[in-house]
């Protein structure tokens, strides 16, 4: 564990250095880019509320990511579940009429059934014809991606917009903001939560951890590796596909073109970053939350483009990754070293 | 016949990227690396060969730094995942998520757009008609005509099964995937041979990344390899690796590629169209599947 926080401070320390270099070689000054970027995301209330917010979809499809990647099956089918889930949530939120008491968790259960039907899909196609998950839930985003653009073309359409959205769902699905803190934080963190509690105290989550390390042990260990599969499928899917209801229900109150984008891909990289673990998964989608909100006032503020996140992102990940197997290196020739002085005694 | 015609032109336009991709794929699919990085490697090269055509006014300069782009990727890949032994995986994932920023990055930072570049200053790779196959008045119609790539890419396919199944290179290529510890031992690094596959690898997919930005277009769009990598990496998967099944795999892609853009003016949406490949991706593994599991 001070392994990990260790080597992911490092990480994250270098990557910095290295996007420093990137700047001056462009020519801008590092210290008021990076100045910019925490004022506009931690130091200012408005700038730390908009991260908080910002880090919802981020942190659940990083668990999203996460959980799977830890047990095994690779889903790299977050964009599409998130999709799919908003979908779900903007379906129940334009025919639905009901109070927010009632109509608040059915769109949260919209959102989660979104997901895990995609997710399920792809299970379903495993399960029964042994294909690879994880080309077809790539696949399966591409084909959510075309299907909603299609949805929210023609049937579900605004007459009324110029480019291709809903309209907006009922005002009772609509969470509120709290000092300019959406409330679908509260969801957020409830879920990261019971991930926490699934994988680090629950029996379930230990055998999905022990399958992901070796499906074979946990076998013979009396995991019902199958069965395990497809729930871990159905889990994560839901994950994703909640990402994607809070997103509609907390932000633009409707499906609009390009929703979820890039958030998903974001998620896979986190739960990359984070070497699939829920604490470091919630750390790790905070501190690229912070990072994305504040390239906004960045771009105000210097003339670097916003889009240089983007790259100090992927090079934090990269940076950090091949630091955690480094560093392992490291310890472990100290730790031999030291053993061999004492053999030697 | 018009219909037929087109058709097959579309198909082998749509086959193209795919086939220089997946060969170089298949590259590192013999050498015995995870290689998911191709649709990087496509996405940096066609962003390089705009950077080049429209900087050097030269089409063929805008070839050579799409693979020198292409091959800057490779070296990331071989640097994090042969010498510093992190998961190949993440590395291609990571790879694939820094070349959609770079790229996105530099479209901004160069040329100062969002979304897409184009330009009359952007240099085109010319269509070749060939020199005997042209006046023969059927044939020449359907193998003529096309750019430049198109030719090149066929010859990558034959070029490729020869390398990898004739020669020396290629029987130390297969060795280390094969077993790694027994060509290490014998004298022949295999760290060796899964960089050298990386750079064929880093060069073809520099190539499919150039034939995306200049070849029947001339713009760099952000994104624009559109999962081709990913389709890529599936059909050197389906067929294990064989250069000919291949080129078959993705002349079948590049024929619903076609149907897409022929499909475009009926009356089924495009969005559905759209969907196509993605679907015919899985249809593929479908069969695949089932294959795989009567010999089992």
């Amino acid at each position: 564990m001070r392994k990990q926080v260790l080597s992911g401070l490092l990480g994250v320390l270098a990557a910095f250095v290295i996007g420093a270099l990137v700047l001056l070689f462009q020519g801008f000054n590092p210290v008021t880019t990076y100045g910019a970027l925490l004022q506009y995301s931690l130091l200012s209330a408005s700038g730390f509320a908009a991260t908080v917010t910002r880090a919802v979809p981020l942190i659940l499809t990083g668990l999203s990511a996460s959980i799977a990647f830890a047990s095994g099956p690779v889903n790299l089918g977050q964009p599409g579940q998130l999709i799919m889930g908003a979908l779900g949530v903007t379906l129940v939120g334009l025919f639905v009429r009901l109070p927010p008491v009632f109509l608040i968790p059915l769109c949260i259960l919209a959102s989660l059934l979104g997901g895990a039907l995609w997710s399920g899909l792809a299970a379903l196609l495993k399960r029964a014809f042994a294909m690879d998950e994880f080309i077809v839930t790539l696949m399966l985003n591409f084909i959510a991606d075309y299907f909603a653009l299609w949805v929210i073309t023609y049937p579900l359409f605004d007459p009324s917009a110029l480019s291709p959205m809903t309209r907006p769902i009922s005002t009772a699905a609509w969470l509120p903001d709290l000092g300019g803190v959406n409330t679908s934080v509260l969801f957020m963190v409830f879920a990261a939560v019971v991930c926490w509690l699934i994988m680090s105290r629950g029996r379930s989550g230990y055998e999905w951890r022990m399958t992901g390390q070796n499906s074979l042990f946990a076998r013979i260990g009396g995991c019902k590796v199958d069965a395990n599969y497809v729930r871990v499928m159905l889990v994560t899917g839901a994950l994703a596909g909640l990402a994607g209801g809070l997103m509609v229900m907390g932000g633009p109150h409707r499906f609009v073109k390009g929703l979820g984008a890039n958030y998903a891909w974001d998620g896979i990289m986190i739960a990359v970053v984070a070497g699939s673990g829920v604490s470091g998964t919630f750390l790790y989608g905070l501190l690229f939350s912070a990072l994305q909100q504040g390239a906004i006032g960045m771009e105000l503020v210097t003339a670097v483009p916003s889009e240089f996140i983007d790259v100090l992102q992927a090079v934090i990940v990269l940076v950090v990754v091949a630091g955690r197997v480094s560093l392992n290196m490291v310890f472990d020739w100290l730790a031999t070293r030291r053993k061999l002085k004492e053999s030697a005694e | 016949m018009n219909v037929l015609f087109g058709l097959f032109s579309a198909m082998l336009i749509g086959a193209t990227p795919i086939l220089l991709a997946a060969i170089g794929g298949t590259f590192t699919f013999y050498a015995g690396i995870f290689n998911i990085a191709m649709e990087g490697m496509m996405l940096v090269g066609a962003f390089c060969a705009v950077l080049g055509s429209f900087f050097l006014h030269s089409w063929f300069l805008g070839i050579l730094c799409a693979v020198a782009g292409a091959l800057v990727m490779a070296g990331i890949f071989v640097l994090f995942a042969v010498r510093l032994h992190t998961d190949e995986f993440l590395t291609g994932i990571a790879l694939n998520l820094f070349a959609v920023g770079l790229t996105t990055f530099l479209l901004r930072d160069i040329f100062h757009v969002k979304g897409a570049f184009t330009d009359a200053g952007i240099r085109a790779i010319p269509a070749v008609k060939l020199p005997l196959i042209d006046d023969i008045p059927f044939l020449g119609r359907l193998l003529s005509g096309y750019n430049a790539i198109v030719y090149v890419a066929a010859l990558v396919t034959v070029l490729s099964a020869f390398v990898i199944f004739r020669t020396r290179f290629g029987l130390r290529l297969r060795a280390a995937g094969y077993n790694a510890v027994c060509l290490s031992s014998s004298g022949v690094p295999a760290s060796t041979i899964r960089i050298w596959s990386l750079i064929v690898c880093g060069v073809c997919c520099g190539l499919a990344g150039a034939y995306l930005s200049l070849g029947s277009v001339r713009l760099f769009a952000e994104n624009m390899s559109a999962g081709r990598g990913w389709i890529s990496l599936a059909a050197v998967i389906l067929v294990s690796g064989n250069p000919w099944g291949i080129a078959v795999i993705s002349l079948l892609f590049g024929f619903f590629d076609g149907l897409t853009v022929f499909l475009q003016g009926s009356r089924i949406p495009t969005q559905f169209t759209a969907m196509i490949p993605y679907l015919a991706t899985l249809v593929s593994l479908y069969f695949y599947s089932v294959r795989k599991r009567k010999q089992a």
